[in-house]
């Protein structure tokens, strides 16, 4: 028996590391980069990463001001484009991003990116404030329902995301979630292949009951309304357009337009080919279409404001 | 609990560990170990289904020392006829009632006249058949004095629901396995090695090769009249492989993980697929099946003893009773009965026996004629297979009739090369084994470097092509 023991321990190890170097050889998880919380709360990258995506077919980057995507060469004319996972866009190359696709639309603009997966609408507009330093002119806010969910504590209390308690107003910066478990998850690539490869991580989850999925999600308008007013309070918002993902709540727009924002419904109808087959985020004709149509609204005469706005607050 | 689950992996280790460290010596410990880890093994399914094994092992039980103690020809009848009906009773309600109703109704309406019976929302217990046989087998034997009634019951639970084979066998006998309950197990490194090596080429059959060829057979059966012949006909190879590569792998991890608890349980494939004629070839699929009809209904309906009619007659009742076993299904029927139209001029011509050596033995290459024999009797057997694997008669007759088209010879519609070339690596591996057990037996005598590498590239496929775990197709029958 014990030398069954020790046998099978020994080609588990061995076993371990031909594993380890494959799937690194093989590209067959994507690399994570680490992420830091800022002096202002703000969860971003560490800068000056860069990693491949699964399959080794491009590669991310992360810029040497914590976000993810490439700086645009001038600051002049500065649209800020933030957003969560679908900006953050570790799945396509750099040139699918929405600032280049944005950029060679509306050549006369710089395009900066800031995104992080999870980042919720408050959090978004937290960024926001910290980018006025660079001046920028204008933001694109990407969203979908979830993100203004995730906004309020009340809703959805996430403790790794910044929040907006609606009862006391106050702001509840996110946490690291387990950062030193992540790192070597992360770093560890064939066990955070098998933790994604074999759902690992929905058994530690509990098991929600079938029928719940049948209950019709509640509305929450009143508490989105309370987050848009404390938005409307306390952050500028007509230099913001609102970008909204297809299909998003009709009502949670018309709340953001009565607060001053500029909205952009996105238009993915009858075009499938908007998202991946294995992952709801968009791929590079996804982005391309959305790109097109943010132009076009903010290039449009009757919007030709929209991109002034910041000019004439400062005034 | 599925073999290719996270669940098994971490259950046997720990069974194992507790089994070992209970020791050989103290076997009652270690069966009330197996026969309490083979009940949450089961119930994992659905805990509903252990009352009735429970109430099927103590039926057997019962009626197996009663029978020890009655002389009488006619009260050993009574209590033979009883274990049957009440094992055969309960397979045929829960397997067959809406058959045999929906069959009844369709009669009818086939004679112009309406018939209103409704048939039951009954869920099938899991390996029902190989439980139910298995359990038969006991109380057959024990009538016919081959064996003595046991009076341990707990070794009897143990015997009954033992979980490595339990759900889809090899269909053990009392015979066999029984008394390995009442003597001492030994740990054996060579035995636990061996059975190892046996469990991960079975996990490789079912992950790589069964659920790969899966997912073509499956689009292309469920779409057969958008594909030409040659693709049918390549649906019907990729389900050959597919309900191979899914029953004979359970069965070597049944075997292997059999062996780990010091247990020997019978081999149920011996690479069918090289079989050169149609009898050779019942004779190394399902071993395990094919024996138990051959022992308790062919040859008590008279063999092959009796004159041309009841030679034709057993032929055709031991196939289709086969084929029905399968399952409550018309097109599992025509699979038997095309079956035996296979065997009947084997029989009838005596040349039924004739290839039980192993084919090539000690060659590298077969004959031409050898090639020639094998390839026809695979592809006979993929004939069969589209009735085994289609949802309808009517499907089967439609993809045959469309598979046999002038389209037959024109190009493949679909062709996944990655999922061909892993069939004709593990055809491959299997003819270079095939003189053992299973096909990696004899890795035993190569190097360890080169063992252990070819352990690990196993490995490595089955992480790379673990595509949606899948049932294992048995568990249904």
């Amino acid at each position: 028996m014990r030398k069954l023991l020790i046998n099978i321990s020994l080609f588990f190890l061995i076993a371990i590391i031909i594993g380890e170097i494959v799937v690194r050889v093989t590209h067959a998880m994507s690399d994570i980069p680490q992420r830091t919380i800022d002096e202002h709360g703000i969860q971003k990258y560490i800068p000056n990463q860069e990693g491949y995506w699964k399959g080794g077919d491009h590669k991310w980057l992360i810029n040497k001001l914590g976000w993810p995507g490439v700086l645009p060469e001038s600051n002049k004319n500065l649209i800020m484009v933030i957003g969560d996972s679908f900006i953050e866009n570790f799945m396509n190359p750099n040139e699918c991003h929405q600032s280049a696709y944005l950029k060679s639309n509306m050549n006369d603009y710089n395009f900066m990116e800031a995104s992080r997966s999870g980042v919720s609408f408050i959090e978004a507009m937290e960024i926001t404030k910290q980018m006025d330093s660079l001046n920028p002119i204008h933001s694109l806010i990407y969203l979908d329902d979830d993100d203004f969910y995730e906004s309020i504590t009340q809703i959805k209390p996430m403790s790794d995301i910044t929040q907006l308690d609606i009862e006391t107003n106050t702001i509840k910066y996110g946490e690291m979630k387990s950062p030193g478990l992540k790192k070597i998850l992360y770093t560890w690539k064939l066990m955070y292949y098998f933790y994604n490869r074999f759902s690992l991580g929905s058994l530690f989850q509990p098991e929600t009951l079938n029928d719940n999925s049948k209950v019709k999600e509640p509305e929450f308008t009143t508490e989105v309304i309370k987050l848009i007013d404390y938005v409307k309070q306390n952050y500028v918002t007509i230099n913001k357009t609102l970008v909204f993902h297809p299909n998003s709540k009709k009502s949670f727009i018309e709340i953001c337009k009565s607060a001053g924002f500029n909205t952009i419904l996105l238009d993915s109808s009858n075009d499938d080919s908007w998202t991946f087959d294995y992952d709801s985020h968009w791929t590079c004709y996804g982005h391309k279409r959305a790109a097109e149509q943010i132009s076009n609204h903010l290039l449009n005469s009757n919007n030709q404001g929209i991109l002034n706005n910041f000019n004439i607050i400062k005034k | 609990m599925l073999f290719n689950s996270l669940e098994f992996f971490i259950f046997l280790p720990i069974v194992f560990g507790l089994y070992w460290v209970i020791g050989g010596k103290r076997i009652k410990s270690q069966n009330v170990l197996i026969a309490l880890a083979s009940y949450v093994f089961y119930g994992w399914w659905d805990w509903r289904f252990l009352s009735l094994i429970l109430f099927s092992t103590l039926v057997d039980y019962s009626i197996g020392l009663a029978l020890g103690k009655k002389e009488k020809l006619k009260t050993r009848k009574i209590l033979l006829w009883i274990s049957i009906c009440v094992n055969l009773g309960f397979l045929g309600f829960f397997k067959y009632y809406n058959f045999f109703i929906d069959s009844l109704i369709d009669s009818f309406t086939f004679f112009g006249s309406e018939l209103s019976i409704n048939t039951l929302n009954i869920i099938l217990p899991v390996g029902i058949s190989f439980y139910t046989f298995q359990t038969l087998s006991y109380t057959i034997d024990v009538y016919n004095k081959k064996l003595e009634p046991t009076k341990d019951f707990v070794g009897f639970m143990a015997f009954v629901s033992f979980f490595p084979q339990l759900v889809a066998g090899p269909i053990e006998r009392a015979t066999n396995l029984l008394p390995q309950f009442s003597i001492e197990r030994k740990f054996n490194y060579k035995n636990a090695v061996d059975g190892l090596r046996q469990v991960l080429w079975g996990l490789f059959k079912k992950i790589v090769i069964a659920d790969n060829c899966a997912k073509y057979a499956n689009i292309i059966f469920n779409n057969h009249t958008e594909y030409n012949g040659s693709t049918l006909l390549l649906g019907a190879f990729f389900f050959a492989f597919q309900i191979y590569g899914d029953f004979s792998g359970y069965s070597d991890i049944a075997i292997g993980v059999s062996r780990l608890f010091g247990f020997n349980l019978k081999r149920n494939f011996a690479f069918p697929y090289f079989s050169r004629d149609i009898a050779e070839f019942w004779r190394r699929w399902h071993i395990s099946l094919s024996t138990w009809f051959r022992d308790y209904l062919y040859i008590p309906l008279g063999g092959s003893r009796g004159g041309l009619k009841m030679k034709i007659r057993n032929t055709f009742i031991i196939f289709i009773v086969s084929g029905f076993w399968h399952g409550a299904n018309w097109t599992f029927i025509i699979w038997g009965a095309l079956n035996a139209l296979y065997f009947l001029p084997l029989l009838l011509t005596k040349k039924n026996r004739i290839n039980t050596n192993l084919v090539a033995e000690g060659k590298y290459f077969p004959t031409l004629k050898e090639l020639r024999q094998m390839a026809f009797t695979f592809f006979i057997t993929l004939i069969a297979w589209v009735f085994f694997r289609a949802d309808s008669v009517a499907h089967a007759f439609s993809y045959l009739y469309n598979m046999f088209d002038t389209s037959l010879f024109s190009e493949i519609e679909v062709l996944p090369s990655t999922i061909l070339t892993l069939v004709l690596f593990f055809i491959a591996t299997e003819w270079l084994g095939r003189s053992g057990q299973y096909a990696i037996e004899k890795i035993d005598f190569m190097k360890k470097p080169i063992r252990w590498a070819f352990y690990i590239l196993l490995i490595i496929l089955m992480f790379s092509f673990t595509g949606e775990e899948q049932q294992f197709i048995y568990f249904q029958f």
